[in-house]
């Protein structure tokens, strides 16, 4: 196991005040929430500035945890000294749920010396508890969005052990994913969360659907946005093309004096549901390269032929 | 060690699964005054009369989440999550409008920063 330097990952010297541990969270908090950061990594740097901030803002964890500290490095290969915390109460005991929600998972560093990550155990409850909703986001394809399908599902779930340590294990679940999910749909698994202990309900567990974003296709709810390149000549004087569905591929009808950027609607071609969603083709025209002499002199002709300024409305 | 559990279908209605306030809660693990506060402030949108009897739209579950993480880790208020939860919905739809944009203006000509040379 290695060794954590939580100062270090805060960014503040041992001597550190209170208040300066706390100023400085709340400032990493902000720049590395998952919620709301564009930061590379952001979720993993976030974890590690909450479990950080776990410590060192508890005046006995930080104690025990300096006391041990002193002379290990970031990294170094750790193990907790037999008689660690002996001499020092931790409020609550060992595995009290504090700071972190149900969701944070601390290191194993973090789990040796302070017991179970917070979240999954709450001392002092009766036998009959509970279980908690578990909450798991599943990825899928805007095909299977469109047509629905069994799906299995890997899901990492922290589990308490006899010695009261909380580990990961992996557990699957089989799901039939209903054809006309959007992004963002919950999806609640009765029953299938957390287990209950003794005579309690077990929990929930929800799913959150999101949509991987699609090569062809932009998502907007139900609806789905294709750019369509066409002709200069299809755009002029109108045409019927071939453009692709989710459906499968449709003709569709160019109307005349077609323009860039232009949105045509195809009804109820989006993804299914009441009401289906729509497919909108937003136009834009491909000009053919003027890479040989006859194209050229298309253009040539063209230059002299059309009274066009395309500039007209900039005064020029 | 992987244990599996059987097979679960997931059904969704229509119009969107709806949760009552009390699986609400515990699913977002936000109290239920709060839950009315962010109502009250229009984050989510309950049916029904009496909070108690409250049923709201399972995709606003997302929303609740986010909001008690921000409250819980930020140490911003009610009023600050529910603005924050807004203004990152709003960011979002615009970076996807955006992406729609510059997928066309990139099929309607590539070769932009080549004439500008």
């Amino acid at each position: 196991m290695e060794f954590r330097d939580y100062y270090q990952t805060l960014g503040v010297t041992r001597t550190a005040t209170a208040d300066e541990i706390k100023k400085v969270y709340r400032r990493l908090a902000r720049k590395y929430h998952p919620d709301v950061s564009k930061e590379l990594n952001a979720e993993a740097k976030f974890k590690e500035v909450q479990e950080a901030y776990e410590v060192l803002k508890d005046p006995e964890k930080r104690a025990a945890y300096d006391q041990l500290g002193s002379g290990a490095k970031s990294g170094q290969d750790f193990r907790p000294p037999p008689d660690w915390a002996s001499g020092f109460e931790f409020r609550g005991g060992p595995q009290r749920q504090s700071g972190p929600g149900a969701d944070a998972q601390f290191s194993d560093f973090f789990s040796s010396l302070f017991g179970g990550a917070g979240g999954f155990s709450q001392p002092g409850e009766g036998a009959h508890r509970g279980g908690r909703d578990h909450h798991a986001r599943v990825d899928i394809d805007l095909e299977e969005a469109f047509s629905g399908g069994a799906r299995t599902l890997s899901l990492q779930r922290p589990q308490q052990t006899a010695d009261g340590r909380t580990e990961t294990r992996s557990h699957e679940v089989k799901v039939t994913i209903p054809a006309g999910l959007t992004d963002g749909q919950q999806l609640r698994l009765a029953g299938q969360g957390e287990p209950a202990q003794g005579n309690g309900r077990a929990g929930d567990l929800y799913l959150e659907v999101h949509i991987r974003p699609h090569a062809l296709y932009q998502l907007d709810g139900r609806d789905v946005t294709v750019t369509l390149p066409i002709a200069p000549w299809e755009a002029a004087l109108g045409a019927s093309v071939t453009v692709p569905t989710l459906g499968g591929e449709v003709q569709m009808r160019i109307p005349e004096q077609a323009r860039t950027g232009q949105k045509l609607r195809l009804r109820g071609r989006g993804l299914p549901g009441d009401p289906p969603g729509d497919e909108y083709l937003q136009l834009s025209i491909a000009l053919p390269p003027a890479d040989s002499p006859k194209a050229r002199a298309f253009y040539e002709q063209m230059s002299r032929e059309f009274a066009f300024n395309p500039r007209a409305n900039l005064g020029g | 060690m992987t244990t599996v559990t059987g097979t679960f279908e997931a059904q969704v209605s229509a119009d969107g699964e709806w949760l009552s306030v009390t699986q609400v809660c515990r699913a977002s693990q936000i109290d239920f005054d709060v839950v009315i506060e962010l109502a009250e402030l229009g984050l989510v949108s309950p049916r029904g009369t009496e909070p108690q009897q409250w049923q709201l739209p399972a995709r606003e579950l997302a929303r609740l989440r986010t909001a008690a993480r921000l409250m819980r880790d930020l140490g911003v208020n009610v009023t600050g999550a529910a603005l924050a939860v807004e203004l990152l919905e709003a960011r979002r739809d615009l970076e996807r409008r955006l992406r729609v944009l510059e997928r066309c203006v990139q099929a309607d000509g590539d070769d932009n920063d080549r004439l500008l040379r």
